[in-house]
């Protein structure tokens, strides 16, 4: 612990940078529109406008919009795949690893939650309730993209959709037939609703309690750092 | 292949098959066919429609009429297994006597327990030499899923008492192909459903034989007939889905060619049976079409001589040629995002749909944020 003189000094320092905010933002956003025409496809529940020419075209721009932003969450995944593997300044997250086998940093972090502790000292840059909560949510996003994508070669049969054909359909088999799986797809949908509530409670929480602005680094990239970290 | 060297090599198989004895000898097949009055064009028209089905060109359509006039020369046993004859019922009970059932009756006699004529050792001993005379040469065609709890003994069958299983295993050993008709037999069907109490399974997984699936419950008559003739023409087995279902009936979606597809990507939906959109042919899904899950061909083919089928009668398809379609397609009259789960806690949760459950869990997610938001606003969490 640091003396008191120093104890208020904080410090800038860079959290997230461009790229990182930037794919979280269009991850956030597809996942709002990919829930919304989802629950739709699911279940058609707005009426096309009546119209005596045959114009109409409500699920089919349902279901593009969706398959193309659904493209969009493939492509963005991708992206965060290498800025986590590979890239340098993103090695924060990959430090996050150390916390998550220290038995006593996860005690201390639950004891955090429960008021009864203080935070621990982490070496990363989430902590290991964070990582294994965000661990979940990408191995929910691999299972409704690998799922969507069978379900997407079903509706495209030329391009990607044939390409990706077979070994999707193999995919398929495994998870016991198409309905099989658009009812996983369906339930991974919700588990990342849930993911993003608890999500953005807890980024509100240590915004408002931690005082380190976690918050608004993920828009301006930077966050205040206490000195004696 | 192009389509000459293709017409070439069916030319050669039919002059093969020709060249083999007939299995019985009376009348020919067109002979027969004249004699319950089609004419040879009735008999061309309906070559010309199996060509289509198959996805042959055009010009096929007199190789593929030489090839049903051979059919008579192919063995075939039929065995029926945990099933409710509905199959052969779907072939042979159509309202007039169809071609397909006509050539159906005639080549399949060698044994087929529904529509032959001995009956007990006698049908057993006619099983057995069939087997015998005919090995390795005989189609084998099985109806029905095989259970195998207590090692077979829900299905026994004959004055010997033996299982359906072994009477299944058997016959497999010696046939020079294996069709499973009907979605009990390529994958357990309505037994095979949860519980399974007679653990029934797919031909398929009671031999190590390849095993051609032609599901449906029950498939069209089209399809079975058109898995022979295909046999006929290729002699060899047909191109295969992800499920061994023959890829020329089973390679596109119910939904994919459906009449009523306009209306599904327009968003124009059947709200309730009998309702004005309804009666304008709106899309089913709402009311519970599994068309977009379910691979076969009723969309195109129809049933009963291209009559008519399930959606066009104004019900939605159900999937009954998918595996397990049983479980995983209910309930038949909702979207599929209306399943509902099998949840203990009682039977508190029998009703609870994955949309139902999700709210439940969100709903609790919130009390409980609210309530830790609360409690933190009143006690600070450390520095
Ligand atoms: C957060 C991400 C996603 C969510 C919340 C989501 C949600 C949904 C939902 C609820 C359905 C309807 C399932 C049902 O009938 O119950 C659906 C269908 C579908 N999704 Fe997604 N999805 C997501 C990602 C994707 C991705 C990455 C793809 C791949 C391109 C994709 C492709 C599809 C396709 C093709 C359908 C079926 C459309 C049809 O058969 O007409 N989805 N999605
Ligand atoms: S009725 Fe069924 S198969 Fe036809 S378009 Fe609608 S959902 Fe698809
Ligand atoms: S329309 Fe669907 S349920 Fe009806 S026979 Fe065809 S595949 Fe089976």
């Amino acid at each position: 612990m640091a003396n008191h003189e120093t104890k208020t000094l904080m410090e800038r320092e860079k959290e997230f940078s461009a790229s990182y905010r930037w794919q979280h933002w269009i991850r956030a956003f597809s996942i709002v529109a990919l829930t919304f025409t989802g629950f739709y496809i699911a279940d058609p529940f707005i009426t096309a406008e009546p119209n005596a020419e045959p114009t109409n075209f409500l699920q089919a721009y349902m279901r593009g919009w969706h398959e193309i932003i659904g493209w969009i969450l493939v492509a963005v995944f991708f992206f965060k795949a290498y800025l986590f593997l590979f890239t340098r300044n993103h090695r924060g997250e990959l430090e996050s690893l150390k916390d998550l086998t220290n038995i006593q940093v996860w005690k201390q972090q639950i004891g955090y939650y429960l008021l009864i502790e203080k935070h621990p000292k982490l070496k990363g840059i989430y902590n290991p309730i964070q990582f294994a909560a965000y661990a979940g949510f990408y191995l929910m996003l691999i299972g409704i993209i690998v799922t969507g994508l069978i379900l997407y070669v079903h509706t495209t049969h030329v391009g990607l959709g044939a390409m990706l054909y077979e070994p999707m359909r193999a995919l398929e088999v495994m998870m016991g037939g198409l309905a099989n799986v658009r009812e996983i797809h369906h339930i991974l949908m919700w588990g990342i609703i849930i993911f993003v509530v608890g999500h953005i409670y807890m980024a509100v929480y240590n915004a408002v309690f931690g005082k380190d602005g976690a918050m608004d680094a993920v828009f301006s990239g930077m966050k205040w750092k206490h000195e004696d970290h | 292949m192009n389509e000459s060297s293709l017409l070439q090599r069916f030319s050669e198989r039919i002059n093969a098959l020709k060249k083999l004895p007939k299995i019985q000898e009376n009348k020919s097949i067109p002979e027969l066919l004249e004699e319950k009055g089609f004419s040879r064009r009735d008999f061309m028209k309906w070559a010309s429609a199996m060509t289509a089905v198959l996805s042959l060109p055009a010009t096929f359509a007199p190789t593929v009429a030489e090839a049903a006039e051979v059919a008579d020369r192919l063995p075939i046993i039929w065995l029926h297994m945990a099933e409710c004859t509905g199959c052969s019922e779907s072939l042979l009970r159509t309202t007039y006597p169809t071609i397909d059932s006509l050539i159906f009756d005639y080549i399949s006699l060698e044994y087929h327990e529904t529509i032959m004529a001995a009956v007990g050792w006698q049908a057993e001993h006619n099983l057995e030499h069939a087997i015998e005379k005919y090995k390795g040469r005989y189609i084998l065609m099985v109806e029905g899923g095989i259970p195998t709890g207590e090692h077979g003994g829900y299905l026994t069958i004959g004055p010997h008492g033996q299982t359906g299983l072994k009477t299944a295993q058997k016959a497999s050993e010696d046939a020079a192909a294996i069709f499973a008709i009907g979605t009990c037999s390529a994958f357990g069907g309505i037994q095979a459903a949860a519980p399974n109490p007679t653990g029934s399974v797919p031909l398929s997984e009671v031999t190590h034989k390849p095993v051609i699936n032609v599901p449906g419950c029950p498939p069209s008559e089209k399809n079975i007939v058109g898995t022979l003739l295909h046999y006929i023409l290729y002699g060899t087995l047909p191109a295969l889905d992800a499920y061994n279902r023959p890829k020329w009936a089973y390679g596109l979606r119910i939904h994919d060619l459906c009449e009523r597809r306009g209306r599904f990507d327009a968003g124009e939906f059947v709200e309730a049976f009998g309702d004005s959109y309804a009666m304008d042919g709106y899309c089913l899904y709402k009311v519970g079409c599994k068309g977009p899950y379910t691979f076969n061909n009723c969309s195109r083919e129809r049933f009963n001589d291209h009559t008519s089928w399930p959606i066009q009668a104004g019900h939605g398809c159900i999937g009954c040629s998918e595996p397990d379609f049983w479980d995983t397609m209910g309930p038949y009259e909702e979207p599929l995002a209306d399943r509902l789960y099998e949840t203990v806690f009682g039977g508190l949760g029998a009703d609870a749909t994955a949309d139902k459950i999700g709210m439940g869990v969100l709903t609790a997610v919130g009390i409980g944020i609210a309530a830790h938001a609360a409690i933190s606003s009143i006690k600070n969490p450390k520095e």
